[in-house]
């Protein structure tokens, strides 16, 4: 009797684990294959900005707590947007590079969160816009972020329960392997792809050095 | 020094071209950086003729290297390739160091300032009395 009880027990626990193993990962499934841009693969970055059959992409890899990309975001990217991205010569993606400190995974995974509910830009643009030099000093702490959310009118049952159990920490993971695979030594790191190669640029470089890489790619 | 300090708070760029950007809202660091460089001047120079020329003690010198170098440190940790390698290196003690030099970067830096304007008055009140002709000789 305690033998079949065993049996069933194991045959029970397998069904379960197989049932278990064969539902969808946490992972959103609108992640794609077709997400390679050069040799960086950005399938689990942002969603793409602009036309995402644009004859260039700019990869950029950076941290929501790193001064250098607000100041790119601030004073680089809007003429960026202007003249590449909304004429459609050009599309952008951010993928996270998240090793400034304890509250940098945090912050690139809540807009993930965001991104459940096809706010993605809107919360990475408002993260940016809130930018705060100080490292770790509770700007974009869990509190923060889930502020940040009810901002934008975000539902905060699906956003809070996302955030908590950091099920987008694997796809942040992920992406900074992609930058250290990559060479990405500073944030913000930029990979321009046009469609005869990809150029490197190291930090919050002026529109003129991106204007002059991509009129020569275009 | 300025040049290399520039590159390193990212106000110079050499790839993919030669390029100087000061972004709207740092103008006070690059400031700083300025003035740290220009009071490294003096003092250094100042306190290798009082050493080398003079064969006086070294302890004023370390005032002026040790102001020089908590000033370029603040500004060279970050998010750039410094504060990158200090974090790759040292884990979680570099990224607490790298967070305090970041989030302290402009009052560290004025600390530098004053320390190199102590270290330069001193310096030069040590050098009024060491290089003082003797008129009874």
């Amino acid at each position: 009797m305690n033998k079949k009880g065993v049996i069933l027990g194991v045959i029970v626990i397998a069904i379960i684990g197989g049932i278990a193993a064969s539902l969808p990962s946490s992972e959103p499934e609108s992640l794609s294959n077709d997400r390679l841009r050069g040799t960086i693969s950005t399938e689990m970055g942002s969603p793409i900005l602009g036309d995402p059959s644009a004859p260039i992409t700019i990869v950029e890899f950076g941290d929501y707590q790193c001064h250098g990309c607000y100041n790119w975001f601030k004073n680089t990217k809007p003429a960026v947007l202007e003249e590449y991205i909304e004429t459609g010569k050009a599309n952008l993606i951010f993928v996270d590079f998240a090793f400034l400190g304890r509250d940098s995974p945090k912050a690139a995974q809540a807009t993930y969160c965001a991104d459940d509910q096809g706010m993605y830009w809107k919360y990475h643009d408002l993260l940016y816009s809130s930018h705060e030099p100080q490292i770790d000093n509770g700007w974009v702490n869990p509190e923060r972020l889930k502020a940040f959310a009810f901002s934008l009118d975000l539902d905060m049952d699906l956003f809070g329960s996302c955030l908590d159990s950091e099920k987008y920490s694997k796809r942040i993971q992920f992406n900074s392997q992609q930058a250290r695979e990559h060479g990405v030594r500073a944030t913000p790191g930029f990979f321009i792809i046009g469609p005869d190669g990809q150029q490197q640029i190291t930090g919050a470089q002026p529109f003129s050095v991106f204007k002059q890489i991509m009129d020569s790619m275009v | 020094m300025l040049v290399g300090l520039l590159i390193l708070s990212e106000y110079i760029f050499l790839e993919p071209y030669v390029v100087g950007h000061i972004p709207s809202g740092t103008e006070l660091g690059f400031s700083l950086i300025l003035i740290i460089c220009m009071l490294s001047a003096l003092v250094i120079p100042m306190n290798i003729f009082r050493i080398h020329i003079l064969k006086s003690s070294k302890q004023k010198m370390s005032g002026g290297v040790f102001g020089t170098i908590v000033g370029a440190a603040a500004g060279a940790c970050s998010c750039g390739p410094v504060g990158f390698a200090v974090i790759s290196t040292f884990g979680s003690v570099g990224m607490t160091a790298t967070t305090f030099l970041t989030n302290y970067e402009s009052p560290i830096r004025i600390i530098a300032i004053v320390i190199l304007i102590v270290t330069y008055f001193t310096t030069v009140k040590s050098l009024k009395t060491e290089c003082r002709i003797d008129s009874k000789i």
